[in-house]
């Protein structure tokens, strides 16, 4: 079947040009009849045929259309025209009006309707919005933008990873991550999991984990400036449609098509040089020397030990500001080319970008480049074929983060440190204090050079539509997606490194990953008006088989030794490694994963087939109610449970048209009430119900096998997932005002519980079972201002608020009332993102301060210290209050000012860079070692929990008592209510007028531009930059969102380029 | 246009349904895990199961089974002690309180829950379906021997609930029915090790015990008699011990069970430059180097108990036990470690000295010769016994003794030491001085003398009975010994001899025992904390296992 779509649309591909037929080409202009401003983006249709265009940022457009033929203009808030073609141009005065009769918003299953159906809410940013913020990875321009929505970038590193989370974390043990559809196909947005499970995954061989590795999520491997728009479907009913593969809900992409240009070839360039640099970091103190406690200086030879509880620097010490001299300015440079051209029927459009990305991090580098072709083809008056080819290339190399990373290490440098000496003449460390290498600390310089891990991705996307009308009621729609991609990548730790012992040697993890995903939609709807009603019927299939393939090899020894400061292999001194070449490794050494061993690659396939179905019926086009069904069958779950079906309804109510008065006095234009309801189903990971068995070495003849950790539950059922929404939306005078409101809330039963804790007696250690449940809630309200819209001057203002509560409602029985079930992968020193019964999901635990019962905390009678309780206790929420977003766009003549301000409120942040810091000396909070304080609170006496408690009044000096910093429980590091106001993208635009660009023969537009990223970052958080994941989006469940240990903050970025179209 | 539709639909429809078919397949091709082993031969199941009887090794998990728990528990029926002891006797491993978080003495129900679990259920399982009775005998063998060890160590536990995959949380049942279900499942045992038909066959069961029985399907049985031989005598401090006939079957069970040394139980090791193929006791795993024979064996060995074979030098002593520089056997006493001790009498740690290049040996070194010079169960390839012939003999002297028949007794009292005379001489003779060798005549010497081994059988005690017992399951019986000792509540009288059935043993009182113990010595292990402490607190409150004297609780075979 594959190979068939694949041959299929390499024919259609290079056929269809031959049909095409040669037209006249006819240009215009746009603009609205109240102010003459243009209308931007106009859509401008030939009636009857297939070809059309939209407005450039002039409001201007040329068509191929014949004398006579009546060209259809349409526009978002604007009363569609009709105007017959004659000579020369044509000017088209368009109205604004109550428009939503002919809008369209692109749904599941590539489905255009008219959100007046519409009973959920979907929020749409345009291409053109998304390119301007010149982000990288697109995914972060989303933030702020789209209510509901949460970017949360990895690091500030380039090619960093950013994971998205729509209305909140909706299952505790899988991804929460939303589905990737482009042009109706599913696109893969992996990020790396460094997890292998026992060797049983497609991670690494060293089963490492996401906490000192991130790699990109892979939907950055799309060209931002393909994207014509991207549409949100956070709400019930679109995921039902898309099924539970989209269970965290959907981002619908929809890329820029090529349209019949008339022969003429369109040309646009546009470029972008942009500067980052780093402006936030934790704060150190650099006052104190090297020693291991209460002021005793560190005795030589022991002056490697990086705790700074010493004596004060000498007099005259020179320290050195290491953080100015490590950091770098990023510097990137981005070129787009576009290219459009075809006939009447057929139209090509060609695009091409390069990258070029040198992060802040010195060594960090981000290199892409893609290609993609696209064509639209209508051949006959039935059918039109939408077929594209893309190809990426994406090479970037980071350094490891987290706990062991060079960013820990320049924190906790010495500050008498000229960390710019940092190696030999072989690459190899300087030590500082310590003849071991390995216990020396790295230094952060060496560090980022030597601790690396790298991938290149080279990948090819094909995608394929096809639709025809064979009779006005009935379309058949086929999207047929073919995704493949390589990706070689590494982890290396040098063999001088501190993170390893001396007879390790280094270490070298290499993977080769393949991934290859067909999936296709085929649908057919027919409609059928009958006395006011409207009715429409879709049914169709979808069919997923997605599989990726991994080989990795894990080996240490990439050297035989290290004699007198130098390292050896085969007996000769190296120069420097090449970590790209698993052959570095000592044979023996080497692990692998599981299915490797038999010179297989491991795999992960699913495969799933869905069948689904939706009525809807309209009446008078002013109520809509529709009802979908969806069966599925999907290969990770048992036969028995495998086929599974869920339904899904709405209703939407044109108030404002069934009511007309409410519409006199020009104040409501438009008011809507909408509501939905639906069930989805959530999917267990492949192979998550089948343990395994690990090797036993015991003494045997042969090779031994024994059950591994995990207690993989055969009869697992799929997650569900109950979601009800309603809303509404008002537009008010003239639709100056906009607003959009919605109020969701999300029932998660029978959740998949992985890899809990629980009795023995189950015969393994891990479990997995569905015995989970929670709740999510929100409202959303959306909301659009335009004070000024004059000739010249228009000013609009968008707010996209978003407030949403999380409650778990139960765990696996044997997670006691206090304990909590988490994801290892977010344990981080003792912290972790651990779920407690009753709670939010956004919860950490850790350590806590003993407390009596009236809440004071209980000091130590002889050390005059709090009294801590170790584990694991709630210790804060991360779930912010509500976030706001506030985007304003200025027009004026041919200059355009737009800002996103993004602004949250409340939630808690952990800070880990701090505790480590605290603990050995380098924190700010140090600084002031050497004021006696009485630290507040009761003396742990017997009267503590008696009505007159004995008030603590032993005065401590940290100085000459550093276990006060040493010993402070992860409770202290919480930061509580952590607010952030950021100025996301700023970016000002100028058009050179017509008059400057029609003396360049053949240009038509010429615009300038500079756009700033994050340049404001108002917090009131102490560390360097609260938006920050200790783990990244490869992490399942809730993830290390708001846990800051050893990531490097988001730099701020100022760009400047060019747009031409020729 | 009506027919247009239905043309339309029944196209549709067919190829949905040809394009279904063949997808439905492809779902199914793709659901079994591709990468990782779901279904093993159960000849590599079995090896990994036994090695959890002593110290289970896997890539998920390692040190599971009686070795581990054994250097903690053998302080409290003093077969040693450490030498760096901090802690207060009676806490079990775990300092502070028990809700600290530490899996000391867990290790048995790791071996039981885990290690053992559910591999030994798909050996009877899978065994069953391939026919492979001896295998499905073995596995129910393997299941017999770990309720009983089980309940003995932690008292109740997870019975009925246990393995129950669709659980998270377990009941826990009592000790009887503990004792109810080891013998149901030992005849269970019984009747699958008789089957010939089917797939049985020595040659593969010898693939998976081979380093246990070899697949000697007739000492599997005479292995599972003893289990059940276990479940009666363990009773014998009951007091319906003799009327509902328990020393009966406790006699009957231990003459079928082991007879010789050559139907000793040893778990063996292949030997080797990785650990999991060593002794856990042997000086390559390193794990034993802090602890030192206590002085109560010492004593009892050397002559040197005032109530018990005083006078009588045992010759096992040089097998068993490490001498110091002086050349003699001295001990710790448990709770004060090294403490009390003078220099010269410092004992070896069990591998032998450290002699270094210059200067003096240290005793109180923890590491290992550079050669393995050590002896009996501290080599690295030291098999290491799970049951012996000899214990089973000291059953049926207790039992028989019990029971009046004193000819009986004596004879099997005989035998025992007999048979542990020959087990050292013939198993682990290795490294053993020329000079300090048992040979045939030392043996008889030392069963002659009347101290030891009575004129008349008239004359034999229970507590010499128990203290021979006591010495022949020196370091690896520790927790058949404190099973024996708590029968007797430490320190219960012979009524013979109006001493101490343990002559001369002497557990701590007030200030060296942990407070939170009321006074009370030790009666139960707590359940492994990772597993019970973190995630079965319902059932350990109703159990009163939260309670900080838990561990004082006295086991149902301990009362009357």
């Amino acid at each position: 079947m594959r190979k068939f779509t694949n041959r299929l649309m390499a024919i259609l591909f290079f056929l269809v040009p031959l049909t095409s037929l040669a037209q006249t080409s006819i240009s215009g202009r746009v603009v609205n009849d109240k102010d003459g401003t243009p209308v931007v983006g106009a859509t401008v249709l030939v009636k009857g045929a297939k070809n059309g265009t939209k407005t450039d940022a002039n409001g201007n457009f040329t068509i191929t259309a014949n004398k006579g033929d009546v060209l259809v203009v349409t526009s978002v808030n604007f009363v569609p025209q009709q105007i017959k073609v004659k000579d020369g141009n044509v000017i088209v005065n368009l109205a604004t009006a109550d428009v939503t009769m002919d809008e369209v918003v692109v749904t599941a299953m590539d489905i255009k309707k008219n959100p007046r159906e519409l009973g959920y809410s979907v929020q749409t940013v345009k291409g053109s919005e998304i390119a301007e913020t010149q982000r990288e990875n697109f995914v972060n321009s989303l933030q702020g933008r789209v209510a509901g929505l949460t970017v949360t970038p990895t690091t500030g590193a380039a090619g960093a990873s950013s994971g998205i989370i729509l209305r909140g974390f909706n299952t505790m043990s899988g991804t929460n991550q939303p589905l990737f559809i482009i042009d109706g196909v599913i696109i893969d947005n992996t990020t790396f999991n460094s997890n292998s499970y026992s060797g049983s995954g497609v991670g690494l061989a060293s089963d490492g984990n996401n906490r000192n590795i991130d790699n990109t999520n892979r939907i950055a491997d799309l060209n931002p400036n393909d994207i014509e728009s991207v549409t949100v479907l956070k709400g019930p009913e679109a995921t039902a449609l898309y099924g539970s593969q989209a269970s965290g809900g959907a981002i619908v992409i929809t890329t820029r098509k090529g349209k019949g240009t008339g022969g003429k070839l369109l040309v646009s360039y546009d470029n972008n040089f942009r500067m980052q640099k780093l402006t936030r970091f934790a704060k150190i103190n650099d006052e104190y020397g090297p020693g291991t406690s209460n002021g005793v200086p560190t005795a030589p030879p022991l002056l490697g030990q990086f705790t700074s509880f010493g004596p004060k620097w000498a007099t005259g010490t020179k320290i050195y500001n290491n953080r100015d001299q490590f950091f770098e300015t990023g510097f990137s440079q981005t070129h787009n080319l576009g290219l459009e051209f075809g006939t009447k029927n057929v139209g090509f459009r060609a695009s091409g970008q390069y990258l070029n990305n040198k992060g802040v991090i010195p060594h960090n580098f981000y290199k892409k480049y893609s290609f993609k072709l696209s064509n639209t083809t209508s051949i006959g008056k039935y059918i039109t074929v939408t077929p594209s080819v893309a190809y990426s290339n994406a090479d970037n190399v980071k350094p490891t983060k987290g706990a062991s990373s060079y960013l820990m290490s320049l924190y906790q440098w010495p500050a008498n440190n000229d960390i710019t000496r940092y190696e030999d003449d072989y690459g190899g460390k300087l030590t500082l204090f310590n003849a071991n290498y390995n216990s020396d600390f790295d230094n952060p310089l060496w560090s980022a050079k030597n601790n690396t891990t790298g991938d290149i991705t080279k990948r090819w996307v094909a995608t394929l539509g096809i639709d025809i009308k064979p009779f006005s009621w009935l379309t058949v729609a086929g999207r047929f997606g073919y995704d493949t991609y390589k990706t070689e990548g590494y982890v290396f730790i040098h063999p001088q490194s501190f993170y390893l012992t001396a007879a390790t040697l280094g270490t070298q993890d290499n993977y080769y990953r393949k991934y290859k995903g067909y999936n296709h939609t085929i649908t057919a709807s027919a409609k059928k008006e009958w006395k006011g009603f409207t009715g429409k019927l879709l049914v169709g299939t979808m069919w997923q088989d997605f599989e990726t393939q991994a080989f990795g090899v894990f080996g240490n020894h990439v050297a035989d030794s290290l004699v007198a400061g130098k390292l050896y292999k085969n007996g000769s001194v190296i120069n420097g490694f090449n970590p790209r070449d698993s052959n570095q490794t000592a044979v023996g050494s080497r692990t692998r994963l599981l299915r490797n061993y038999f010179n297989e690659p491991n795999r992960i396939i699913f495969r799933e087939l869905a069948y689904f179905g939706e009525v809807s019926i309209g009446y008078k086009n002013v109520a809509f109610l529709t009802y979908s069904h969806r069966f599925e069958s999907a290969s990770p779950i048992p036969k028995a449970n495998r086929n599974y079906n869920y339904p899904g309804a709405s209703v939407s109510f044109i108030v404002s048209d069934i009511f007309p008065f409410l519409k006199r006095g020009n104040i409501v234009n438009y008011w809507k009430l909408r509501g939905s309801l639906a069930n989805t189903a959530r999917l267990n990971d492949p192979y998550s119900n089948q343990s395994f068995f690990v090797n036993n070495q015991n003494s045997s003849t042969i090779p031994g096998n024994t059950y591994g950790f995990t207690n993989a539950n055969p009869y697992l059922t799929p997650e569900s997932q109950e979601t009800f929404e309603i809303g509404t939306e008002i537009r008010f005078l003239n639709s100056r005002i906009t607003v959009d409101a919605a109020y969701y809330n999300t029932l998660c039963t029978n959740q998949i519980t992985q890899g809990y804790r629980a009795s023995y007696a189950t015969g393994y250690i891990l479990n997995t079972t569905n015995s989970s449940s929670l709740r999510n809630e929100g409202i959303e309200i959306v909301m659009g201002i335009s004070p000024i819209k004059k000739r010249n001057f228009s000013w609009d203002i968008n707010f996209n608020f978003n407030h949403m509560w999380s409650k778990v409602l139960s765990l696996p029985a044997s997670i006691g009332q206090f304990n909590d079930f988490y994801n290892s992968d977010t344990y981080i020193s003792n912290v972790r993102g651990g779920l407690i019964r009753g709670n939010s999901t956004g919860t950490i635990t850790g350590s806590t301060y003993q407390r009596n019962n009236a809440g004071q905390i209980i000091i130590s009678a002889t050390t005059g210290l709090p009294l801590t309780n170790a584990g694991n206790q709630l210790i804060a929420d991360r779930t912010p209050d509500f976030t706001l977003g506030t985007l304003n766009t200025f027009k004026y003549k041919n200059w355009t000012l737009s800002f996103l301000w993004d602004l949250k409120m409340g939630g808690d942040i952990y800070n880990g860079t701090d505790q480590v810091l605290t603990g050995i000396g380098k924190s700010a909070r140090t600084a002031d070692r050497n004021t006696p304080i009485i630290v507040n609170g009761v003396l742990n006496d017997g009267l503590q929990n008696t009505a007159n408690p004995t008030k603590n009044t032993i005065v401590v000096i940290p100085y000459f008592l550093s276990t006060y910093y040493t010993t402070m429980p992860d409770e202290e590091f919480i930061q509580k209510d952590v607010n952030w106001l950021r100025l996301r993208d700023i970016t000002l635009n100028y058009r050179f007028s017509e008059k400057i660009t029609k003396r360049i023969k053949g240009l038509k537009g010429f615009s300038m531009f500079i756009t700033g990223n994050d340049l404001i970052l108002s917090t009131n958080y102490r560390g360097a930059d609260p938006a920050v994941n200790a783990n990244n989006p490869g992490s399942s469940g809730v993830g290390g969102y708001g846990l800051d240990l050893g990531n490097a903050p988001t730099p701020i970025s100022l760009s400047f380029g060019l747009r031409a179209n020729f | 246009m009506q027919n247009k539709i239905f043309k339309t639909m029944i196209f549709i429809g067919m190829v949905s349904v040809l394009f279904s078919v063949s997808c439905k397949k492809k779902i199914d091709d793709a659901y079994l895990n591709p990468n990782a082993p779901v279904i093993v031969p159960i000849e590599s199941i079995l090896s990994g199961v036994i090695g959890s009887f002593t110290a289970f090794f896997s890539s998920a998990g390692t040190g599971y089974g009686v070795q581990a728990d054994g250097i903690l528990l053998g302080r409290y029926i003093q077969y040693w002690g450490s030498q760096t002891n901090a802690e207060l006797y009676g806490t079990m491993g775990f300092p502070g309180s028990p809700a600290s978080a530490s899996d000391n003495t867990g290790g048995l129900w790791a071996a039981v829950y885990y290690g053992q679990g559910q591999n030994v259920n798909k050996i009877i399982q899978w065994g069953a379906e391939q026919e492979k009775w001896d295998y499905v005998g073995v596995g129910y063998a393997i299941r017999a021997w770990g309720w009983l060890e089980l309940t003995n160590i932690y008292g109740e536990a997870i019975l009925k609930e246990a393995f129950n995959t669709n659980l998270s949380t377990f009941k826990y049942d009592t000790q009887p029915e503990f004792y109810d279900s080891c013998r149901v499942i030992c005849h269970r045992a019984l009747t699958y090790l008789n089957r010939t038909d089917g797939k049985v066959s020595q040659a593969n069961l010898a693939i998976g015990d081979f380093y246990f029985y070899n697949g000697d399907v007739n000492k599997w049985k005479k292995f599972v008699y003893g289990i059940l031989a276990r479940s009666y005598i363990n009773l014998s401090g009951k007091a319906d011990f003799l009327s509902k006939g328990y020393a009966d079957s406790a006699m009957k069970y231990a003459n079928l069970s082991l007879a010789t040394n050559a139907d000793n139980a040893l778990v063996k090791v292949k030997g080797g430059l990785t650990s999991q193929v060593n002794n856990f006791f042997g000086p390559f795993r390193g794990n034993i180097g802090a602890i030192r024979q206590a002085s109560y064996p010492a004593d009892l060995m050397s002559g040197n108990n005032a109530q018990a074979f005083t006078g009588v030098a045992d010759p096992r002593r040089f097998y068993m036990l490490r001498e110091n520089i002086n050349g003699t056997f001295k001990g710790f006493t448990v709770w004060l470690g090294s403490g009390g001790l003078a220099t010269n009498d410092y004992p070896f740690n069990f591998w032998g000295p450290v002699i270094p290049a210059t200067g003096p040996i240290v005793p109180s070194s923890t590491g290992a010769p550079v050669v393995d010079s050590s002896r009996y169960l501290y080599q690295n390839t030291s098999p290491w016994p799970m049951m012996t012939a000899s214990e089973m003999q000291f059953n049926i002297a207790e039992a028989a003794y019990r029971k009046g028949d004193k000819a009986t007794a004596l004879a099997a009292y005989t035998n025992a030491i007999s048979l542990n005379f020959d087990m050292l001489t013939t198993t682990y003779s290795q490294n053993i001085r020329a000079a300090n060798v048992i040979t045939p005549a030392v043996k008889a010497a030392y069963l002659a003398n009347p101290a030891v081994v009575p004129l008349a059988a008239s004359s034999l005690t229970l507590s010499q009975i128990m203290l021979q017992k006591y010495i022949a399951l020196y370091a690896w019986g520790v927790q058949l010994t404190w099973t024996d000792m708590r029968k007797f509540h430490y320190t219960d009288l012979d009524p013979v001899t109006g001493n101490q059935v343990y002559a001369g043993f002497t557990p701590p009182t007030s200030t060296n025992l942990i407070s939170t113990n009321n006074g009370n010595w030790v009666y139960r292990c707590r359940p492994r904390y990772n597993s019970e402490y973190l995630y079965n607190i319902p059932e350990l409150t109703r159990i009163g296992a939260l309670n900080l004297d838990y561990n004082t609780y006295k086991p149902w075979f301990a009362l009357p």
